[in-house]
């Protein structure tokens, strides 16, 4: 399986080339929420795009990007279904409840798909919270694999706004210093980010007949759950040592090949020693010597977008052979020892990369990325 | 004393279709509501004002107590969900409490996703494999199908809960799904 296209757009600007100068930059892009009110909130930080873009246009034209940067022709993408990763419609909220039942997830995916000419059979939207994108990129990749599609395009997002800003803020689970700090001693939490991505995952077969020229591979993946709690990550990231596993297995090679991971890295108190944990388990000595960088410390947590935005930082990096910073390091945390890419950007051009992420649920994905 | 009467699920039957159709095997399954009996779910500790996690949580147990033979000790049990429309009640709460100043609760932040409900069952039940919702009905039993046949779940638990809107009651359905007995292991 590869991947063919990919579009994005998050607090950086719009585009896989601004994505890629932001996170190599190194400099987070939080700041001062001016989107909307938030004057009653304990924080009031998040890394967002100027304005106020609406979920359907951004996620309609990062689709529809996805599908020119792979060079598909219209009858290409009208035989091409969309899995699409969202919280939900943005508007059922508000909406009078004569008008909700129009406004479902479903209806939002079919006209996203409309919007940039795929398929409208077959659409799925993913509702698993920040394992939804990363879900529907492995299912793309298993149905090819099995033969059930030649091709699927992918695309996620999440656009900061006033109701999961608030739910987060009464979680107690922001940042109050306007940082994001994973694995580092001293982190706070996490902050929300804008993110918008598309991935355009078909064949092998399907590319070459085309002639369109692969970015990367989807080599591996894994999704697993922890049966542990609603909210929390079993401690010592069991579920999510399983996903990495599989992932390496599916793809496979062993932990000494992987050059670089992407780490879940939400900068909490207790995921991100799960996550440590649970590289030390899957990968052994391995895990002390890939280079680690969680990208969130700069674009943000992106919700169900953040499978596919993580994906597309991981691959553009890979191919630019500069490692991304962990951002918002303050020191060591002996819980979660990795090699952090910490200060400036590594250069190193990695084969092999893998993309994590972890839900509430205890869900958890790994996904392998080769280099064509 | 009188029996209670079924109640008719087209919820159900959907799912055992769409499980069909998806050369799926149906271990258990169970619907609310089931008979006269079912009013209102019980309350499931830590999820607060509205009935998506109690009923999801609810035909979920219902489904995986009613299993044929035990769960084998290794099984590794997918759970994924299936709504047309989310928790649109909590949905609806948080956005009148965040227009109106009002405080939002922490409870609601633990309850904004259905993977939250999900990760209760679990815990609960031992469900060891992926957690997914998605969107529609026949793309869930499509799901739980290559989830089995990737070999990342032996069986799948697909509940599909949808929370009345404009009338008529709360409903739901879980059925508990196992690859055909022909397949071939990978």
């Amino acid at each position: 399986m590869v991947v063919t296209g990919a579009a994005a757009a998050s607090a950086y600007g719009r585009g896989t080339e601004a994505l890629l100068a932001g996170v190599l930059s190194g400099r987070p892009a939080f700041a001062p929420v001016r989107r909307f009110d938030v004057g009653a909130r304990r924080v009031r930080f998040a890394a967002t795009m100027p304005g106020s873009p609406e979920l359907l246009t951004e996620v309609t034209r990062a689709a529809g990007e996805a599908c020119d940067d792979a060079s598909l022709s219209p009858s290409d993408r009208a035989r091409s279904p969309l899995f699409l990763a969202i919280h939900g419609d943005p508007a059922i909220a508000r909406a009078p409840r004569d008008d909700q039942p129009g406004l479902g997830p479903e209806p939002f995916t079919t006209a996203v798909a409309g919007g940039c000419g795929l398929a409208e059979q077959g659409v799925r939207c993913y509702m698993s919270a920040c394992v939804s994108a990363s879900t529907a990129i492995a299912d793309a990749a298993a149905m090819i694999a099995r033969g059930h599609a030649d091709r699927v395009v992918v695309a996620g997002g999440y656009l900061v706004d006033s109701d999961q800003f608030a739910l987060f803020d009464a979680g107690r689970v922001l940042a109050d210093d306007g940082q994001v700090r994973p694995f580092s001693a001293g982190r706070r939490g996490l902050l929300l980010g804008d993110g918008v991505g598309a991935v355009v995952v078909e064949s092998r077969e399907s590319a070459r007949a085309r002639r369109a020229p692969p970015v990367a591979r989807i080599a591996g993946w894994g999704r697993t759950g922890d049966a542990y709690h609603p909210c929390q990550p079993h401690p010592e990231g069991h579920g999510l040592a399983r996903a990495v596993t599989a992932a390496l297995q599916r793809a496979g090679i062993a932990a000494e090949d992987l050059g670089y991971i992407n780490a879940h890295g939400s900068g909490t108190g207790q995921s991100d020693p799960a996550e440590a944990s649970a590289l030390r388990l899957a990968l052994g000595d391995a895990a002390q010597a890939v280079p680690v960088s969680s990208t969130k410390s700069l674009h943000g947590q992106t919700l169900e977008a953040s499978g596919v935005l993580e994906l597309i930082v991981t691959l553009l990096a890979a191919r630019k052979g500069m490692l991304p910073v962990n951002a918002g390091f303050l020191g060591a945390d002996d819980r979660c020892r990795l090699n952090l890419v910490l200060d400036e950007a590594l250069a190193a051009t990695p084969e092999f990369a893998m993309s994590l992420n972890a839900a509430f649920g205890g869900a958890n994905t790994a996904l392998v990325i080769g280099l064509p | 004393m009188t029996p209670l009467a079924p109640v008719a699920s087209d919820g159900l039957a959907a799912l055992h279709a769409a499980a069909a159709a998806a050369r799926l095997t149906v271990s258990s399954s169970a619907c609310w509501p089931e008979t006269d009996a079912d009013g209102e779910p019980a309350a499931l500790a830590g999820f607060i004002e509205s009935n998506f996690s109690p009923l999801l949580a609810e035909v979920a147990g219902r489904a995986l107590r009613r299993r044929g033979e035990p769960q084998p000790s290794a099984a590794v049990t997918a759970v994924v969900m299936v709504t047309a429309l989310g928790d649109v009640t909590s949905a609806t709460r948080v956005a009148a409490a965040v227009d109106s100043g009002a405080r939002v609760s922490p409870l609601m932040f633990f309850q904004s996703v259905p993977n939250a409900v999900a990760g209760y069952l679990a815990a609960r039940w031992h469900l060891t494999g992926p957690v997914a919702c998605v969107s529609g009905t026949s793309a869930g039993l499509d799901m739980a199908a290559l989830l089995i046949d990737d070999a990342d779940a032996d069986e799948a638990l697909v509940v599909r809960v949808d929370l009345a809107v404009t009338g008529g009651g709360d409903r739901a359905a879980a059925i508990l799904v196992t690859g055909p007995a022909d397949r071939e292991r990978p």
